[in-house]
C-alpha cells in the first residue's frame, strides 16, 4: 500500500516536473515570439521609409515584391564637382568622414522636405519626391529641398574650413516626369528604385551646372509645375550627352515666399 | 505585450495645452456620450466647446448596421497604426474592460490573420486600416470585397466611418500630445477587475435603428455624409461639420481652404471641389484656389492662413515629434482658441477625406 502510494507521488512529481518544463517551454517561445514580432514591427516601420506601403506588405507577406508601376516623380541628382581630385589629396580615413558629413546634412534637407534618399552614387546622390507617397507639391517640395541643402552645404564648408580641409561644391539636377518605379535586383541584393528617362535626364541635367557654372539647374518640366514664388533663371540651350536635342535649363535663384 | 511596452515604442511629447474648467453642460453632453466618465481630452478641449462635442459624438459607439464588436478592434489598430499613444491606450484599456486579455490583443496588433477572427472580420480590419493609410486611397474593388465578404452597403459604410473616427481622435489627440488616461492604471486593480462587468456595459457599443439621411445636408462634405445614408452616424457627422463650420473663431474661408488643401493632398477630389464652392462666396475665384491649392500660398492668404494652409498639408502623414512641436509653435502665435480650432478642423478633414472612399462605388 505504502509502495503504491510513494509510487503514485513520484508519477505525480515527474508529471508536475514535465508539466512545468512544458509550461516554461511555452513562456520561452512566446517571449520569443514577441520579440520577432517587435523586432519585424520595427523593421516594417523602417522598410516604409524606403518603399511605398504596399511593397513593404508585399516583402513581408510573400519575401519578394513583383508590383511595378509609372508614376509621376520628381528626381533631385546631386553630385559633388572636383572631388576626384580632393580624394587624391586626403587620407582614406578623412576623406570618408568630410563624405559622409556632406551626406548626413543633404540627407536631412532631402527627408525634412519629404524627399526619400533613394541611393549614393560615390560622391552623388539620387532623391526622389512622391514616389512613396501621393505627393502634390513634390516639385515645390524638390525646390525647397535644394535651397535647404545649398544653406546646408554652406554650413558645413565653414566645419570643414575651421577644420583645415578643403570646401566642396555640389551641383544639383532637378527634373519631373513619368518613371517605373518597382523592387529592382537580384535574389541577393534587392532595393526600391526608380528607372526611365526621367531619371537619366536628371542626371544629365547635375552634368550641366558645370556648364553653366551654377549649383542648381531644372528643366523645363520643373519649372512648369513649381511655385512662382521660386525665382528662376533661364540659361541658353546646351547639348547634353545622350540627348538628341539642346537642353533648356533653368538655374534656381532663391524662393521669395515666407 | 503590455500596453506600456508597444506605448513606451510611441514618439510622444508633453502636452503644453493646461486643463481648463468644463462648463455644466458640456460636462453632462460628453458624459453621456462616453458613458458616465470624464477624459482628458474633455478640459484640454474645454475651450473650444464644439470640438469637444465633435470629439464625444464622433467617437461615440451607436450604430446600425455594422457589427459592433469591430468598433474597438478599427479604433485599436488605426491608433496603432496612427501611432497615437493616447487612443492606442485608451482603446487597449477598453478592450480589457471589454473582457479581452492581452494576448488576444497581441495577436490582433501582430497580424489580424493570425487573431481569433472570422473572415469578415479580418477583410474589415484591413479595409479600416487602408482607409486610414489612403496611400493609396482603397479603390472601388476593395469596396466590392467587403460586398462579397458579406457585409451590406450600410455596413460598409460604418466600418469605413469607423476608421474616419478613429483618424479624427488620433489627430486630436497627437496633435496636441494628449496625456494618457489615467484609467489605464486602473484596469489591472483588484478592485477594478470586480467592476469590470459593470463598467463594460457602459462602454459596449450600442445599436440603434436606423436613419434616414438629414435634411437639410448641403454645403461642404454633403456627398460623404449622403454616402452614409441609413445610419445615424450620418446625422452625427453632418452636425459635427455645421458646428465646425459655424464656430466663429477661424473664418468660414480659412476652414475650407484647410479642408481643400487636406482634400488635394489625399487626392480626394468631391472634398475640393466643394470647398472651392465654398470659397467662391468668400471671394475667391477658381484662380486664387488654384493657386492655393498649387502652392500652398497665395497673396490673397491673410497672415494666419499662410500659417494654417501648410499646417492643414502636414496633418495628412507625419511623424509624432515633428507634428507635436509644429502644434506648438503654432500655440504661441495664435493661442488656445485659434489653435484648437485649426487642429479640430484638420482632424474633421482628414477623417471626412478618408471617408470618401465611399463615394467610389457611387
Amino acid at each position: 500500500m505504502l509502495t503504491f502510494a510513494w509510487a503514485s507521488l513520484v508519477v505525480l512529481a515527474a508529471l508536475a516536473a514535465w508539466a512545468w518544463r512544458v509550461r516554461q517551454r511555452t513562456a520561452g517561445l512566446e517571449r520569443r515570439l514577441v520579440q520577432a514580432s517587435r523586432e519585424l514591427e520595427a523593421l516594417q516601420q523602417s522598410f516604409a521609409r524606403f518603399a511605398p506601403h504596399e511593397v513593404v506588405e508585399d516583402i513581408i507577406a510573400q519575401g519578394v515584391s513583383t508590383r511595378s508601376e509609372t508614376k509621376e516623380v520628381t528626381v533631385l541628382f546631386a553630385d559633388l564637382k572636383g572631388f576626384t581630385s580632393i580624394a587624391e589629396r586626403l587620407e582614406p580615413a578623412r576623406l570618408v568622414t568630410l563624405l559622409n558629413g556632406y551626406f548626413e546634412a543633404m540627407g536631412q534637407a532631402i527627408v525634412s522636405h519629404r524627399g526619400h534618399l533613394a541611393k549614393f552614387i560615390g560622391d552623388g546622390l539620387l532623391a526622389l519626391f512622391g514616389a512613396l507617397e501621393l505627393n502634390p507639391w513634390q516639385t515645390n517640395d524638390a525646390l525647397h529641398a535644394a535651397l535647404a541643402m545649398r544653406s546646408a552645404l554652406a554650413a558645413y564648408n565653414a566645419r570643414l574650413r575651421a577644420e583645415g580641409l578643403p570646401p566642396l561644391a555640389a551641383g544639383i539636377g532637378i527634373h519631373r516626369g513619368p518613371v517605373v518605379a518597382g523592387v529592382l535586383g537580384n535574389a541577393a541584393l534587392m532595393e526600391y528604385g526608380v528607372i526611365g528617362r526621367t531619371v537619366n535626364l536628371a542626371a544629365r541635367v547635375e552634368d550641366l551646372t558645370r556648364v553653366h557654372d551654377t549649383d542648381i539647374l531644372v528643366t523645363e518640366s520643373v519649372r512648369a509645375h513649381c511655385d512662382r514664388r521660386f525665382r528662376l533663371r533661364p540659361l541658353p540651350p546646351v547639348e547634353a550627352r545622350g540627348l538628341p536635342a539642346p537642353l533648356v535649363t533653368f538655374a534656381v535663384e532663391a524662393f521669395d515666399g515666407t | 505585450m503590455a500596453l506600456s511596452e508597444t506605448a513606451a515604442r510611441m514618439e510622444w511629447g508633453a502636452c503644453w495645452l493646461e486643463p481648463a474648467p468644463i462648463p455644466r453642460a458640456l460636462a453632462t453632453e460628453v458624459r453621456r456620450s462616453t458613458g458616465g466618465g470624464l477624459p482628458v481630452w474633455a478640459s484640454r478641449l474645454a475651450p473650444l466647446p464644439w470640438l469637444a462635442r465633435a470629439f464625444a459624438r464622433l467617437t461615440e459607439k451607436r450604430l446600425a448596421h455594422m457589427p459592433l464588436a469591430l468598433w474597438d478592434l478599427i479604433g485599436l489598430i488605426v491608433s496603432q497604426d496612427n501611432s497615437c499613444r493616447y487612443c492606442y491606450g485608451a482603446m487597449r484599456t477598453v478592450l480589457k474592460v471589454l473582457g479581452h486579455d492581452d494576448a488576444y490583443v497581441d495577436r490582433i496588433e501582430r497580424d489580424v490573420h493570425l487573431a481569433e477572427l472570422s473572415r469578415t472580420e479580418q477583410a474589415a480590419l484591413e479595409f479600416a486600416r487602408r482607409v486610414s493609410h489612403a496611400n493609396p486611397r482603397p479603390a472601388a474593388g476593395e469596396l466590392e470585397d467587403l460586398a462579397r465578404a458579406g457585409f451590406s452597403r450600410p455596413a460598409i459604410a460604418e466600418i469605413a466611418y469607423a476608421a474616419a473616427s478613429s483618424v479624427f481622435a488620433n489627430r486630436v489627440a497627437t496633435l496636441l500630445a494628449l496625456p494618457p488616461e489615467p484609467f489605464e492604471g486602473w484596469v489591472d486593480r483588484p478592485l477594478a477587475r470586480l467592476l469590470r462587468p459593470l463598467v463594460a456595459r457602459r462602454l459596449r457599443a450600442r445599436r440603434v435603428a436606423p436613419e434616414p439621411l438629414p435634411r437639410p445636408n448641403d454645403g461642404p462634405c454633403a456627398a460623404v455624409v449622403a454616402a452614409l445614408a441609413g445610419s445615424p452616424v450620418a446625422r452625427v457627422l453632418r452636425e459635427v461639420i455645421d458646428d465646425a463650420l459655424a464656430s466663429p473663431v477661424l473664418p468660414r474661408r480659412t476652414k475650407l481652404l484647410m479642408l481643400a488643401v487636406i482634400g488635394r493632398a489625399l487626392g480626394c477630389r468631391p472634398s475640393e471641389v466643394e470647398a472651392a464652392e465654398g470659397l467662391r462666396g468668400a471671394g475667391f475665384t477658381p484662380d486664387d484656389v488654384s493657386e492655393v491649392l498649387a502652392n500652398l500660398g497665395s497673396p490673397k492668404l491673410d497672415g494666419r492662413e499662410v500659417l494654417l494652409v501648410p499646417f492643414a498639408r502636414e496633418t495628412v502623414r507625419y511623424r509624432n515629434a515633428a507634428i507635436q512641436r509644429h502644434t506648438h509653435e503654432l500655440w504661441e502665435r495664435l493661442g488656445t482658441q485659434e489653435v484648437l480650432e485649426a487642429i479640430g478642423i484638420a482632424a474633421l478633414a482628414n477623417g471626412v477625406c478618408r471617408l470618401s472612399v465611399l463615394l467610389e462605388a457611387c
